[in-house]
């Protein structure tokens, strides 16, 4: 399966989902599949997108959020797994594109070189709803289930690894701009109040 | 001033900040404080793997329009400038934490002198603001201190000193 694939599958059926995406190529590749301003583009801390999203969820219980997370980036953090067992946000779905290389820098391998079982280690972090997709076909079959299933769920979606340097361009804005887009967008959506009355 | 007296007064004001949501891990100065706010229905408390995680999660919260403070000892501040770096500063996403300083002049733990001498010099580099209670009767500063972080948009470190969590005296 292709990532592009992989992820323009997740937009079509993502509803009122709030999105947290990983740096790099989940984060580029979301930005040019749904274009949302409801999502936010990890530009740093790698890894962290999860941790991230769990703080997100846990502070919106109403608000479904989607975490789309890379293998490059869960390896920086495999302990996010333990916390989000622990908290057990019934509304976030973590979604990890696992191509077993660090697309954006080259496709240069990860450690353990795709041979690694994520859904097992979620399962054994104590995440239950766990399981590893193959195909866009198995894909597309389990998607709507597991978008209506309650979390926390883990989602491995296996992809090719793919040889062109930022093949996808990232969105077109970033640091504090991302930060107003993504909290208005969260105010105007979900009725919320981010930033105060003088605006921070 | 005993250590409970403190904790509980730390406490009170962060509920006074409206502080909803708590991630921490702890160090043997702030444990009393976790332990009292993990106890406290109020708050969500989020116990995590590495103090990058209670970093992010704060950061996320924010967005949900949650008050949060991420609690931690000196060493794994140290261990998140990166994240606080390219998160927080980048995005200019603020973070609340409260920190033991760890390796003052009380503090005889050879494990923390690094901290110590290097922490603060960090954060200036950084431009992280920070400050220092010391004192029972400057808890009641904290909720000016949350208001800081928010209005300068980045991580702002409100350290906890020895005197003040454990008490007069030098460790041994």
């Amino acid at each position: 399966m292709k990532a592009r694939d992989a992820i323009e599958a997740l937009a079509r059926q993502r509803g009122d989902a709030v999105a947290v995406c990983a740096l790099g190529m989940a984060a580029n590749e979301w930005w040019a599949a749904t274009r949302s301003e409801d999502s936010f583009y990890m530009h740093g801390a790698m890894g962290f997108a999860a941790s991230f999203a769990l703080g997100l969820a846990l502070s919106l219980p109403r608000a479904p959020v989607w975490l789309i997370n890379a293998d490059g980036s869960l390896c920086m953090n495999l302990g996010c797994l333990l916390t989000e067992a622990s908290q057990a946000a019934r509304n976030l779905k973590h979604f990890v594109v696992a191509n077993g290389v660090y697309q954006t820098v080259g496709a240069l391998p990860m450690v353990n070189e795709g041979r690694t079982d994520y859904a097992a280690i979620a399962r054994g972090a104590g995440i239950s709803r766990a399981r590893s997709i193959e195909t866009l076909a198995e894909l597309e079959e389990l998607l709507p289930g597991i978008a209506a299933e309650d979390g926390p769920s883990f989602t491995v979606l296996r992809v090719e690894p793919e040889s062109g340097f930022l093949r996808t361009p990232p969105m077109t804005y970033e640091g504090p701009e991302m930060k107003y887009r993504f909290g208005r967008a969260l105010e105007r959506k979900l009725g919320i109040e981010v930033f105060g009355p003088q605006g921070y | 001033m005993t250590e409970m007296d403190a904790t509980a007064q730390i406490h009170a004001q962060l509920t006074k900040c409206g502080i909803k949501l708590a991630a921490s891990l702890p160090d043997d100065w702030i444990a009393p404080l976790i332990k009292r706010i993990a106890a406290d229905n109020r708050i969500r408390h989020v116990r995590v793997a590495r103090e990058a995680e209670a970093v992010a999660i704060c950061s996320g919260a924010f967005f949900g329009g949650v008050r949060s403070v991420a609690l931690m000892g000196a060493t794994g501040l140290l261990t998140c400038t990166g994240e606080l770096a390219t998160l927080n500063l980048r995005h200019q996403i603020p973070v609340f934490l409260i920190v033991s300083q760890r390796g003052s002049i009380d503090d005889h733990r050879i494990y923390q002198e690094v901290q110590g001498r290097r922490t603060i010099p960090l954060l200036e580099s950084y431009d992280f603001p920070y400050h220092v209670i010391d004192r029972s009767e400057d808890i009641g500063g904290i909720p000016d201190a949350f208001e800081t972080c928010r209005m300068q948009k980045r991580p702002f470190v409100l350290f906890l000193t020895r005197r003040l969590v454990k008490g007069e005296g030098a460790s041994r």
